[in-house]
């Protein structure tokens, strides 16, 4: 992202409108920008402060009788006929077809794509929205933050945990948890409720569980469907096959 | 012939009267009028209680209002001449307008956030146009999302990410001319951008000045990201 691109979207990111990808590559230029960096954190503070100027303003007790009054007087709400609606809701149920098969061929060509997102946020080291002390605090920050609970690593398989991260998956939140592997690996975990994100990806067989890989730009990522009906996806600086056993042993066997 | 359940003047009471304050102080900050803004409301109210029957319980009952208020509103409110001559001296000083955030000196930014006046604020979002301070106004101190704010204003949401970003930036160049005037800031220019932004030292950041996003040109997101997946 360039000055001018991070300029362009500025309200868009003070107001919270960016989310997953968009978000992501928003803070990595913010790491790198100080100017944009100021901006964004100058911005914050005047919208607060524009809010802090204009405060409500009373509803004179007048016009609240005047309206009550004219309401009390007006006619019953009238009915709302169905067939008047159906005009409407032919078209409109025709388009939602339209569009859910849209959606549908879409999600199905855009499933992989979970595994860019794994690698782009490998690669692009964003800080952290909780770190340490231990595994469990980092696993309980995100109790009541994501539709899930998120399962506490039993001891140290794969690793001290670094941080967290709140994520987007598409349109849901997600955890993403980094640990330093017992080989001295940084490991990146993206957890998220659902599994159809998977669909499409390179399947393979682990100790009799479908595991589903992707490669890119110097990591490997592992991606497999728990029993608790959630998504892990594992990424580190491994080879897959590497990863895979760390995976097996981390994760299958505990 | 099938109907539907029957609503009540107390089912539209429960849905509506609530959000009488944020209609109001929307309308009066849209009119500059407290008369005007009692008309509009009062006017707002009696169209949603005759068409309470399109309403589906259970949506966004705020954003429907504030979707007939905006009709409204431009229906019978609106100068559109006078607009069309605000937003005409507008984009002739585009030049002018110049960025507040990033070539004036941090320190008179800063200085501006801490002596702002709740008189110049309401002066300043009152010289703002009309499509813009109400894109600010519902956003700002209605928290309503770009999303609901496209249905409200009936735009894509491009175009009230264009106006979000012109609206904030006319109201802060009128804050710092008003700080200028008052002898509150006494440091830097606007005109002809004699502080040019700095420029982070990371590789992903780009020496190049920040854009002037052209009046009313919607942002548009999707052609970002098409950019960057091309270039990936």
């Amino acid at each position: 992202m360039k000055c001018a691109e991070a300029d362009a979207f500025i309200h868009a990111y003070v107001d919270g409108e960016l989310a997953g990808m968009d978000r992501d590559a928003y803070e990595q230029h913010l790491l790198a920008c100080d100017a944009c960096s100021h901006a964004c954190r100058l911005q914050g503070r005047f919208k607060a402060a524009v809010r802090g100027h204009l405060p409500p303003v009373p509803v004179p007790r007048g016009l609240q009788q005047r309206i009550s009054g004219a309401i009390a007087s007006a006619p019953p709400i009238r009915r709302r006929q169905i067939w008047h609606a159906y005009p409407r809701l032919v078209p409109a149920a025709a388009a939602a077809v339209i569009l859910f098969s849209a959606l549908g061929l879409a999600r199905r060509g855009h499933s992989p794509m979970v595994f860019e997102q794994a690698l782009r946020t490998y690669h692009s080291a964003l800080p952290m929205d909780v770190t340490g002390p231990s595994c469990a605090s980092v696993v309980d920050w995100f109790r009541g933050k994501v539709d899930f609970a998120l399962p506490t690593p039993s001891g140290d398989h794969l690793g001290p945990c670094r941080g967290g991260r709140l994520v987007n998956v598409q349109d849901r939140f997600g955890a993403y948890v980094v640990y330093q592997s017992p080989g001295g690996h940084r490991l990146d975990m993206m957890v998220f409720n659902g599994d159809d994100e998977l669909d499409g990806a390179d399947r393979r067989t682990v100790a009799g569980r479908d595991v589903y890989v992707g490669t890119g730009r110097g990591a490997s990522t592992v991606a497999f469907r728990g029993r608790d009906g959630l998504t892990y996806m594992l990424t580190a600086d491994l080879d897959q096959d590497s990863l895979q056993n760390l995976v097996q042993t981390a994760m299958f066997k505990h | 012939m099938p109907f539907q359940k029957l609503a009540t003047k107390t089912d539209f009471e429960r849905e509506v009267m609530p959000h009488l304050p944020a209609l109001y102080g929307v309308a009066l900050r849209m009119t500059k009028n407290e008369g005007d803004a009692e008309d509009l409301v009062q006017e707002t109210v009696l169209r949603a209680y005759r068409f309470f029957d399109t309403f589906e319980a259970g949506t966004n009952c705020k954003a429907w209002l504030f979707r007939i208020l905006t009709n409204t509103f431009c229906n019978r409110y609106r100068e559109r001449e006078r607009e069309q001559e605000v937003l005409g001296e507008v984009e002739s000083s585009e030049a002018n307008l110049g960025q507040f955030v990033g070539t004036t000196p941090r320190d008179a930014e800063t200085a501006l956030l801490g002596k702002m006046v709740s008189r110049d604020v309401e002066r300043a979002l009152a010289a703002v146009p009309d499509e813009f301070r109400l894109a600010v106004i519902l956003a700002d101190l209605e928290d309503f999302s770009y999303r609901e704010i496209a249905e409200i204003m009936e735009c894509p949401a491009g175009t009230v990410m264009s106006r979000l970003y012109r609206g904030r930036k006319m109201l802060q160049k009128l804050l710092y001319d008003y700080a200028r005037e008052q002898g509150i800031i006494k440091m830097g220019t606007l005109k002809g951008s004699p502080n040019p932004p700095a420029t982070g030292s990371g590789e992903q950041s780009s020496p190049e000045p920040t854009r002037q996003i052209p009046l009313d040109q919607p942002i548009d997101l999707d052609s970002y990201r098409r950019k960057k997946g091309s270039e990936t």
